[in-house]
């Protein structure tokens, strides 16, 4: 089922607003992630889709129907909440056909469904068993089943996998993502971690503050990010922010008058600080100075010294002391300038 | 050697309460095998002479008690279903619904909690006079449909409950009232069968109130029916405890079964009943 908002809001008290104005459509079928930090509003969203919380203003959609008004009964989503909230006195079979007998499905089919949902997410061995003596994992799989069992228009995941270990974590968010292939639901999964939405989505949707930063495919965000916020949060190790009074004149002459005059903040990828000439791709070069370099695995980090600030990078090839000068060439993709309002006018695609 | 001592001590303890709280049923069951002469001796005797088995036969045939134990039956059972269910309804919306006042009823209700019953006897009386109810089945179960303890107890278990398990169970397609009767309520297993327990032995062993509101053989339950001993002549000790260990039997096979969910009904909301 899409899913549409049109210029909703939210606020609690009727002053403050929560939600400001948002406007996206997730198309049918997709796998979205919305992506941002504790106490932007993201859960707030996904409680506004599954019908649990009203909108103060503003229109939901689902396909072309108009389902403002209607309460989560009428909106049949299904939905897996951060503590899975499986019914403690009933076992795992129960749990999954519970859906199916508030909609008063038969018995014998109620059952040969929850068993079928049960094989789809790997749990048909626990059914007799209540959800106190599961796993983590396990009491996921049965809300996952739980949540597909009346085969709702759309699967909500509010931060499923917080709760889980590293290891499973890993292992379960693929589980979702061949669940979510396997069926064809349209999926929106709530979560704070970067890591996650970027390998499970197909596209994300980016929130700060109650407002939408950015929606689009994870490499877009990445190579693209509309703003300083997305830039900063995207990305690991985090990308490297100076001020453009940091600069002296290395970016004069490479980039337009009139852009380096509008520019506040300049953001630098930690993988567009090369330690030797790379022809064209070379935007300018800085000098710099060598304060820690760390070996790890695959992991080289370099902190410099660049006119008192600090830049990360992790591309230097050559060996290096701590204490040396270093020329480093600031390379064209990862490099962006955002103005006074955090928004990007220069890098990316459009400038590569 | 100090932990020991602290375990002796600490049985020698509990074994001197237990005797304590035994004594009165222990007594209870040595008179009813007394004969009439030996119920009154100084000093007391603890073992009969003579086990007089015969005063369970005699008691009962002193009063029509079986009318009198189905009375009980009736009255308990139905006052602890309307006061579960009462409870339960108000216990939920105490807990889950918004409502204008929520607060302020609830405030008001818990204060009724701290008024002593024998202060109402006087009040509910009136009330059920002019209701012309006195005298009737009515007299003894309606006053006791509903009970704010329960209702409290009930409601401390309901919060409990993490409102997660609301929304899913609205997701799923739950109404509230589908909610509380197929999720809330039994989860809350537990405390129910506490305060079920515990209105049962209340409302088994309760004397004043069918007392003072009926009149009538027909209408006795069994503790007003025990008083057939008493006569202006004097007690028939002997008959009067035969009856009573009749009487309490029920109870303390309900207790002995579900004393785990008594005790933890109890310690969950540091109340008694």
């Amino acid at each position: 089922m899409e899913v549409t908002f049109k210029d909703v809001s939210l606020s609690y008290d009727g002053s403050r607003e929560i939600l400001h104005h948002l406007n996206f459509t997730i198309p049918e079928g997709t796998l979205v992630s919305i992506l941002g930090p504790s106490g932007c509003g993201k859960s707030t969203t996904l409680m506004m889709i599954s019908g649990l919380l009203a909108p103060t203003s503003g229109q939901i959609f689902f396909g072309d129907e108009d389902v403002t008004k209607q309460d989560a009964l009428q909106r049949k989503v299904g939905m897996v909440f951060q503590n899975y909230a499986l019914y403690p006195h009933l076992n795992v079979l129960d749990n999954i056909m519970f859906p199916l007998k508030m909609a008063k499905v038969p018995k014998p089919e109620r059952k040969k469904k929850a068993i079928e949902l049960a094989k789809l997410v790997h749990i048909e061995d626990q059914l007799d068993k209540k959800p106190g003596s599961l796993s983590g994992g396990q009491q996921q799989r049965v809300a996952i089943a739980r949540a597909l069992a009346k085969e709702p228009s759309l699967l909500l995941l509010d931060e499923p996998l917080s709760n889980l270990d590293a290891r499973l974590r890993i292992e379960m968010r693929q589980e979702i993502r061949r669940i979510q292939q396997e069926t064809g639901v349209t999926t929106i999964f709530v979560t704070h971690d970067q890591d996650e939405a970027l390998h499970i989505s197909d596209h994300i949707m980016v929130l700060n503050s109650g407002q939408i930063q950015q929606f689009s495919s994870a490499e877009t965000l990445y190579d693209n990010p509309s703003n300083l916020f997305v830039a900063q949060f995207i990305g690991e190790p985090v990308i490297n922010t100076l001020d453009i009074a940091d600069f002296g004149d290395e970016l004069k002459g490479q980039i337009d008058t009139e852009l380096l005059k509008r520019t506040q903040k300049v953001g630098i990828r930690p993988e567009a600080l090369q330690d030797h000439d790379t022809g064209a791709e070379t935007l300018a070069t800085i000098t710099t100075k060598v304060k820690t370099f760390e070996k790890f695995g695959r992991e080289k980090n370099a902190l410099l010294d660049f006119n008192g600030k600090r830049l990360l990078t992790t591309e230097i090839e050559a060996e290096i002391a701590e204490g040396q000068e270093l020329p480093l060439y600031l390379q064209k993709s990862g490099f962006y300038l955002f103005d006074q309002d955090g928004t990007r006018i220069f890098g990316g695609d459009q400038d590569a | 050697m100090k932990r020991k001592t602290a375990i002796i001590l600490r049985y020698v303890i509990l074994i001197l309460g237990a005797i304590i709280m035994l004594m009165p049923f222990l007594w209870m069951i040595s008179t009813s095998l007394k004969t009439q002469p030996e119920t009154v001796k100084i000093p007391p005797i603890w073992i009969p002479k003579h086990l007089m088995f015969s005063n369970y036969v005699d008691a009962l045939k002193e009063a029509p008690f079986f009318r009198y134990f189905i009375n009980s039956v009736v009255v308990t059972s139905l006052t602890t279903v309307g006061q579960l269910f009462t409870s339960i309804l108000a216990a939920f919306a105490f807990s889950r619904l918004n409502f204008y006042g929520k607060n302020i009823l609830f405030v008001i209700f818990l204060g009724t909690m701290m008024v002593p019953g024998e202060m109402l006897i006087i009040p509910n009386f009136v009330t059920l006079s002019q209701l012309h109810l006195v005298n009737t089945y009515g007299a003894l179960i309606i006053p006791w449909l509903a009970s704010f303890f329960t209702v409290f107890t009930l409601r401390q278990t309901f919060q409990s409950v993490p409102d997660q398990i609301y929304y899913a169970a609205k997701i799923d397609g739950a109404s509230d009232w589908h909610y509380l009767w197929h999720v809330l309520v039994p989860i809350s297993k537990s405390t129910i069968t506490a305060v079920t327990v515990l209105q049962v032995i209340g409302s088994w062993n309760a004397f004043m109130w069918p007392l003072i509101v009926t009149n009538t053989e027909n209408l006795r339950t069994l503790p007003v029916g025990l008083q057939a001993f008493t006569s202006d002549a004097g007690t028939n000790y002997a008959l009067l405890m035969a009856a009573s260990t009749f009487v309490i039997i029920p109870m303390v096979v309900l207790y002995v079964f579900l004393q785990k969910y008594i005790i933890a009904g109890i310690s969950k909301t540091g109340l008694k009943g």
